[in-house]
């Protein structure tokens, strides 16, 4: 017998159906018949998989970050270990008392109260009347409640809803956690909370699994990295090594979906370093830019730096002239303040008013040589990837 | 989730052959072990269902009462009239009242029950429990109504000035087949709700129906003697309120040529409908 809080999951596969019709009884008489003529064809036709031969095992007290695109099978994953959904084929077990936390307003009903939700939410997941009193207060005090408790949930904001959903799951004392995007609805503070948490959990023993698009959140928090693409693990280990395969990977896909077409076109974007080399961690950073332009145009360009997704390090602005035809634009960042990766470049262009002549959007990838970003403590969720050059000194 | 064009950042391509399914055992067993630990959540929906419905509704508890109520005055007035029913000299009203209750009954476990999953969905996608736990709760919320309607029986019984009779205690006989029926029915409905959708749409209608096909306003003699038994292996509903009265009423016994059968009925409606029930379980949070 494995310990509480194991997970262990073997060869799993799940489907969906590509086209999940609307359930109607013609619709799935329309199937019978048309399963009869073709009876002989391939049987996973019409069919999508979600989750293909995926390996998992997770022993107590692992921390594991799930990441991977839209669609790659992440929240399938999380489905499956909580019992939610059944795999296709395949093996899983997940030992001890499962807290989930799958959506934000999973469990919750708008016609009763907190109190009575955390009631409810509290059996679904297994835990008696006597249990949610036990830590009824302490609920209630940290998901900041206390002059909402009697109110009903559908006059709740959702991130009340959110944090009830959270404290409940959380103050279980669960053997494994799964959280599943959800503190996004959070305020900052209530988001370190919620961290904070979640690692107090894991002290305990407790297994947890986190699945997040917010990269610095599973950096924080998580040991382990698992990255699913497709349905496939693609990468499993520690976590940053995990996560900066993981960031390479998404900027190479946005490069590769940019168009542009508007009033403002990007003809050629060249991005170099001192004397056209790699950029340098505190060296020069030259950016080159033709951009062509229906007739002559005041606008405002914007360039951003990007560690992966839109959100920038950090955004420079300048107002200038296009003419009708071609500009070149020259943009020179003398001392880059970015530590050693991969980034990626990103622009946009406005009028006077604000509106958008060339929608924001990736432009270009590069690779800045440097010293390596130092770690943060753990519980630090660290926002930009800026190397601060700084001269120490210490002494008695 | 939404579709995603194949992945090949990590350099995977689509694993070439899925295995064979695997095929989910389903132990009777186990289940309802599984279910009686979730004994507390069945609690804590059925609450939750009453109080939500009686938190907005003014008249509360009354509306439990209504249905049934209304029927049985409906009837006294109108098909009364039009047809004429033996009830071997008890008042129309209790006759009909008795045939109402276990009747609304099975309507409200069917129609609450059939529907309790699909209005669950945003929980059955979230969270694991035994799926069962809904219709169930919508049962144990028809049987509350119910026991609350069986009130104004005793109500009826003291106005009519009619006592029932000591042959009254076959009801918990009568109660169980009545139960096992009922919920076995509210199983097969709520899990196949799920993947035909429209069906919940035909389900007043066949309800309506169901209302006059069974001995409701009317006794089961309406019925020619030689297809009883068949009548009641259809309908098992048919000897159960014709034993209520019989026992109540009429201070007979259960008629347990049609009773027996209509019993095998049920049995068979309900270990089916749970086994079926478990079965398409493991596809509903696919389809929700």
């Amino acid at each position: 017998m494995s310990p509480d809080g194991t997970i262990r999951a073997e060869h799993v596969w799940k489907r969906f159906r590509a086209r999940l019709g609307r359930m109607l009884m013609r619709d799935q008489l329309a199937g019978i018949g048309d399963r009869v003529r073709r009876s002989s064809a391939d049987p996973n036709r019409g069919w999508r998989w979600a989750l293909q031969d995926v390996d998992l095992r997770i022993a107590p007290g692992e921390a594991v970050g799930l990441i991977g695109a839209n669609g790659s099978g992440k929240s399938t994953l999380l489905k499956l270990l909580t019992r939610v959904m059944y795999p296709y084929a395949g093996d899983i077990e997940v030992k001890g008392r499962v807290g989930a936390l799958i959506e934000v307003r999973a469990g919750m009903h708008g016609d009763l109260t907190g109190r009575e939700n955390m009631f409810l939410y509290g059996s679904l997941l297994g835990l008696g009347r006597k249990g949610v009193a036990q830590k009824f207060d302490e609920i209630v005090a940290f998901a900041e409640l206390e002059d909402a408790v009697d109110r009903q949930v559908k006059f709740y904001s959702s991130g009340m809803q959110m944090r009830l959903g959270f404290a409940v799951a959380a103050f279980l004392e669960p053997h494994v956690l799964l959280v599943d995007e959800v503190l996004a609805v959070g305020d900052a503070s209530f988001q370190q909370k919620c961290l904070d948490r979640m690692r107090a959990v894991i002290s305990q023993g407790a297994t947890l699994v986190f699945v997040s698009h917010d990269l610095a959140a599973v950096q924080s928090i998580c040991t382990r990295g698992v990255w699913l693409t497709n349905g496939m693990v693609a990468r499993d280990g520690p976590v940053n090594e995990v996560l900066g395969d993981y960031r390479q990977a998404i900027e190479k896909r946005v490069v590769l979906q940019s168009h542009a077409d508007g009033p403002v076109r990007l003809l050629k974007m060249e991005v170099a370093g001192g004397d056209g080399g790699f950029p340098r961690t505190q060296g020069p950073l030259a950016v080159k830019l033709v951009a062509q332009s229906d007739d002559a145009r005041f606008a405002r360009v914007s360039i951003g730096i990007t560690e992966g997704p839109p959100t920038p390090v950090f955004v420079i602005s300048r107002d200038l002239n296009l003419a009708a035809g071609q500009t070149e634009i020259n943009c020179l960042i003398p001392r880059l303040p970015l530590a050693r990766g991969t980034f990626f470049v990103w622009l946009c262009f406005q009028d006077r008013d604000g509106r958008e002549l060339l929608s924001w959007q990736p432009a270009g990838q590069i690779e800045v040589a440097g010293p390596v970003l130092d770690f943060a403590p753990r519980a630090v969720v660290r926002l930009a990837p800026v190397h601060v050059e700084a001269s120490w000194e210490v002494g008695r | 989730m939404t579709d995603d064009a194949p992945t090949t950042d990590a350099g995977l391509t689509t694993k070439a052959v899925p295995p064979p399914r695997a095929r989910r055992k389903i132990r009777l067993s186990s289940s309802l072990r599984e279910l009686w630990s979730a004994r507390e959540l069945v609690r804590t929906l059925a609450e939750r269902e009453l109080r939500a419905r009686y938190s907005q509704a003014v008249l509360g508890l009354a509306w439990a009462v209504l249905t049934p109520l209304v029927l049985m005055i409906v009837f006294t007035l109108f098909f009364r009239r039009v047809a004429d029913v033996d009830t071997e000299g008890a008042p129309y009203a209790l006759y009909a009242y008795l045939g109402l209750l276990p009747w609304t009954f099975f309507s409200s476990s069917v129609s609450l029950g059939g529907q309790s999953l699909i209005q669950n969905l945003a929980l059955l996608n979230k969270v694991y429990c035994p799926r069962e736990v809904f219709p169930l709760a919508s049962v144990i919320v028809a049987a509350l109504d119910t026991l609350v309607s069986t009130a104004i029986l005793g109500l009826l019984f003291v106005i009519t000035g009619y006592a029932p009779r000591l042959t009254t205690l076959w009801v918990p006989v009568i109660l169980v087949v009545q139960l096992a029926f009922t919920l076995g029915v509210a199983f097969t409905l709520s899990s196949v709700v799920i993947y035909l959708r429209d069906l919940r749409h035909l389900l007043p209608i066949a309800l309506q129906l169901g209302l006059f096909a069974t001995p409701v306003a009317y006794g089961i003699d309406a019925i020619p003697k030689s297809l009883h038994v068949l009548y009641s292996v259809f309908n098992p509903l048919a000897p159960v309120i014709d034993g209520y009265r019989r026992t109540v009423l009429f201070g007979q016994a259960p008629d347990w040529d049609l009773l027996l059968p209509a019993a095998g009925t049920a049995a068979v409606v309900l270990v089916a409908g749970y086994l079926l029930f478990k079965k398409l379980e493991a596809g509903m949070a696919d389809v929700a």
